[in-house]
């Protein structure tokens, strides 16, 4: 036994897990003007390159070709070739775009313009604006709905969610959300839109066929005072089981059950914790780590932090290319 | 050979009988460091969020920061008491028991030193099982790795026990002992702060710290549950052990008598 | 004559600067029962210590069967059995707890060390009470369980130090009877510390008299007593050693 217990610890010592991940990670580092390129299989940054004034919201095109960044002081959402990395074109996003969303199919970018109270629909192929809503003060999350139907956005000042129909350009329901609502999503099967709110500390839960509000979930993290609890970017897993919510400066990811609504973990992360991404599989959940200028990666199975590596200042949004 | 491993595993088994008769010493070795887990570790929940530091990968809660400064904590203790019990039993007269077997000195206190140690390896598993079921949780493999790591440690806790139950021969004397040893060893680590926030506060706390070997201890632990070689740690608490256990064995040679009282 | 088991030869011992033993000698043989007296503060319990290696001899040499204690203490104290005068047996132990611990000190093989329990066991007849821990057991059941712990590895050399002190008579009479048949049957050497002058038998026991650290009597007790001409082993102690036994 004393023998078999030393062979253990040779091996411990010895043998690292062998990692199966090979994703390729994207950060905009909003201070650093960069993006931070992590390679998930030695989970170290491998590249870092310029890509415009202050970037921040960050996503790839269905096909896993173009890397679109908003570099917000640019005034421009920037394509990049995957391959390569070059900069491929910029495309008329408006004035100081800081987030946006692709449609399912990626034909279309939908991106808020805050200090103009619109929302600008640009054509991804024509690379052209097709179309600006005027919608409430501030707009700031936007969200799609899995069938490309419905757009939503959230404004600051309003502390409204909008719901847009895509073939008309028309808001034609507005739902009312906890103070500074920042981002939305929708479930995959299409059902239910969650808005988190900064300052409201809160998640509003919609019933989509209704418009009505099915709950308020709110937060409350042992030793942190309640005004730090500040639920900013969202994560709802593909079966509709988990939903996790970055809190911000709580410096904590919530894990909440999806169907019973119940907080089923509080995990530490990096200080501001700003936006998540999982992984390909869906085995991890990336978060940004804003005033400490780290990503840390969530084992979604486990509901366990395993790790946190540095990248530029202030990292703001993240994307996984497979 | 065979001689001095059963006298070993005869000093094991009887230190190990006696703890198991004493429920209010299981007890209190139990309580000590789940107190500190469970009621002072909780207020500092996110007060070590600011940096990450090696073995760490991430982020940590302040329970699992202190967790092995709470494991080495058990094992000072434990080397106390058993320091304290070998007082005991020289003046109850056992000690003379175990030094007049016909094996060498030093092995029989080393065998008495080993004794103390598989104690604090119940102490430490059983307070590391009910860390787990609050929910403060070491790599799987840890638990495992953890265990040479423990047993260097204790070795040099229960070195220092030894040298001090060699000088301090009288219970009555041990109280003021306690303060002077354990609470400084204890306080000046690693244990309750990492060394780069001793720094923040004093320079020369810092230096104090990281000298102490205690500290070695803990560090030598903390990265061990995470199955890392603490090379440092490992060198330092290994030159401790020998520093510690020559001066005691010198202080148990046989020109020195066994009381300081004279006889009769 | 056969090799003594115990010899000491000019034996001294300071404490500080205050001499315990001053140039002991003595010569101790087999199937023999020495009383050791002495007031408190003799020398007694300092002779035994050195004859333990429990201190180290200075000046002077004891050897245990031809064992120097200082220069070969290992098969020195593989002859010796000891029973001490506190109490030395865990309480919260069992008395077959108790003795496997020392049978194990002793580097003893376990199936040895059953054989040899059960010998012990059966000859004080202490069988009813192998499995109370010692905690449950009578001062006179306590000895016995030392005495019995003492003897397991068949020593050549028992030293017994004030055993029977806090024993009430009958059992310290049984005790001083089972002492004198060790020596009597088994062949052991028997040397027995005390300052009870009537637990030495005058026809068959040697004497030794420590007072103030000088060995002051030294032979058969009769021989003793014709020498100083005495009737009585108590007027030679008070003679020799200016107090009054007991």
């Amino acid at each position: 036994m004393p023998i078999a217990i030393v062979r253990h610890f040779a091996l411990a010592l010895l043998l690292t897990p062998p990692v199966l991940f090979a994703d390729t990670v994207y950060v905009t580092n909003e201070k650093d003007n960069t993006v931070s390129v992590i390679d998930f299989d030695t989970l170290k940054v491998v590249n870092t390159f310029s890509v415009g004034q202050r970037p921040r919201g960050i996503a790839l095109s269905p096909d896993n070709k173009i890397l679109y960044v908003c570099v917000s002081d640019d005034d421009a959402i920037r394509a990049f070739d995957v391959e390569n990395l070059e900069p491929l074109y910029d495309l008329p996003s408006g004035e100081n775009p800081e987030t946006f969303v692709l449609s399912p199919s990626g034909d279309r970018i939908y991106t808020s313009n805050e200090s103009d109270n619109i929302v600008t629909v640009i054509d991804t192929s024509r690379r052209s604006v097709l179309n600006q809503i005027d919608v409430g003060v501030e707009p700031e999350g936007v969200a799609i709905s899995p069938d490309g139907k419905i757009m939503i956005n959230t404004s600051e000042t309003t502390n409204m969610a909008h719901w847009i129909d895509t073939e008309t350009f028309q808001i034609f329901e507005n739902s009312l959300v906890g103070q500074r609502p920042r981002d939305a999503a929708f479930d995959l099967d299409g059902r239910r839109l969650w808005v988190t709110a900064e300052i409201g500390g809160t998640v509003s839960v919609f019933d989509t066929a209704s418009y009505e509000q099915i709950i308020e979930l709110k937060f409350k993290i042992k030793g942190i005072r309640q005004d730090r609890v500040q639920p900013v970017g969202l994560y709802l897993t593909r079966d509709g089981k988990l939903a996790f919510f970055a809190l911000g400066p709580a410096n904590h990811v919530a894990v909440v059950d999806a169907q019973t609504y119940e907080v089923l973990d509080y995990l530490l992360v990096g200080r501001r914790v700003w936006k998540l991404a999982p992984t390909a599989d869906e085995k991890f959940l990336l978060t940004t780590n804003g005033v400490s200028g780290d990503v840390s990666i969530i084992d979604i199975e486990n509901m366990k932090v395993i790790k946190s590596i540095k990248v530029g200042r202030f990292p703001w949004g993240v994307a996984v290319h497979e | 050979m065979n001689a001095w491993w059963r006298c070993l595993s005869g000093v094991i088994l009887r230190e190990n009988l006696r703890f198991f008769h004493q429920k209010g010493r299981f007890f209190g070795t139990l309580v000590r460091p789940l107190v500190w887990l469970l009621v002072f570790a909780a207020g500092f929940r996110a007060a070590l969020g600011v940096s990450i530091i090696p073995p760490y990968e991430t982020y940590i809660t302040y329970e699992v920061y202190i967790l092995p400064g709470l494991v080495g904590m058990v094992q000072l203790f434990n080397g106390m008491q058993n320091s304290l019990s070998i007082v005991y039993d020289t003046e109850m007269g056992s000690m003379r028991i175990l030094l007049t077997s016909p094996l060498p000195r030093w092995w029989l206190l080393v065998s008495k030193l080993l004794a103390g140690v598989s104690v604090s390896f119940f102490q430490v598993y059983a307070f590391l099982g009910f860390a787990y079921l609050f929910g403060i949780e070491m790599p799987p493999m840890g638990y495992l790795s953890t265990i040479p790591a423990l047993l260097l440690n204790g070795l040099m806790l229960g070195s220092l026990g030894l040298l001090l139950s060699s000088k301090i021969r009288q219970l009555e004397n041990f109280a003021g002992v306690m303060n002077f040893v354990v609470f400084p060893l204890f306080f000046i680590s690693s244990a309750l702060y990492p060394l780069w926030k001793m720094r923040e506060s004093s320079e020369f706390l810092y230096y104090l710290c990281a000298f102490n070997p205690f500290t070695h201890g803990v560090e030598m632990i903390r990265f061990a549950l995470y199955s890392h070689f603490n090379a440092t740690g490992v060198g330092w608490v290994l030159l401790a052990t020998v520093v510690f256990l020559t001066l005691a064995l010198r202080g148990y040679r046989p020109e020195r008598g066994l009381s300081r009282k004279r006889g009769e | 004559m056969n090799q003594p088991v115990l010899s000491a030869d000019t034996v001294s011992y300071q404490y500080g600067g205050d001499a315990a033993l001053d140039e002991v000698s003595l010569e101790l043989v087999s199937g023999t029962f020495t009383a050791l007296l002495g007031p408190n503060g003799a020398g007694k319990t300092t002779l035994i210590s050195l004859i333990c290696h429990l201190i180290e001899t200075r000046q002077g040499s004891i050897r245990i069967c031809g064992h120097d204690v200082r220069t070969a203490p290992i098969p020195a104290l593989q002859q010796i059995g000891i029973v001490f005068q506190q109490p030395t047996l865990d309480l919260d132990l069992s008395v077959h707890q108790n003795l496997h611990y020392f049978a194990a000190l002793r580097g003893m093989p376990r199936n040895k060390a059953t054989r040899q329990i059960n010998i012990e066991i059966e000859r004080l007849e202490i069988g009813d009470i192998v499995n109370k821990t010692v905690r449950q057991l009578n001062g006179g059941h306590r000895r016995r369980v030392e005495i019995a712990r003492a003897l397991l590895h068949e020593p050549a050399l028992l030293l017994l130090d004030e055993p029977t002190v806090g024993l009430d008579i009958p059992t310290r009479q049984q005790f001083v009877a089972y002492a004198h048949s060790l020596a009597r049957e088994r062949d052991v050497c028997v040397l027995w510390a005390s300052h009870l002058i009537d637990e030495v038998d005058p026809g068959n026991d040697n004497l030794l008299i420590l007072h103030q650290g000088k060995l002051c009597a030294n032979g058969p007790a009769d021989k003793v007593m014709r020498e100083h001409s005495c009737d009585r082993l108590t007027d030679v102690y008070i003679k020799l050693t200016g107090e009054r036994g007991s």
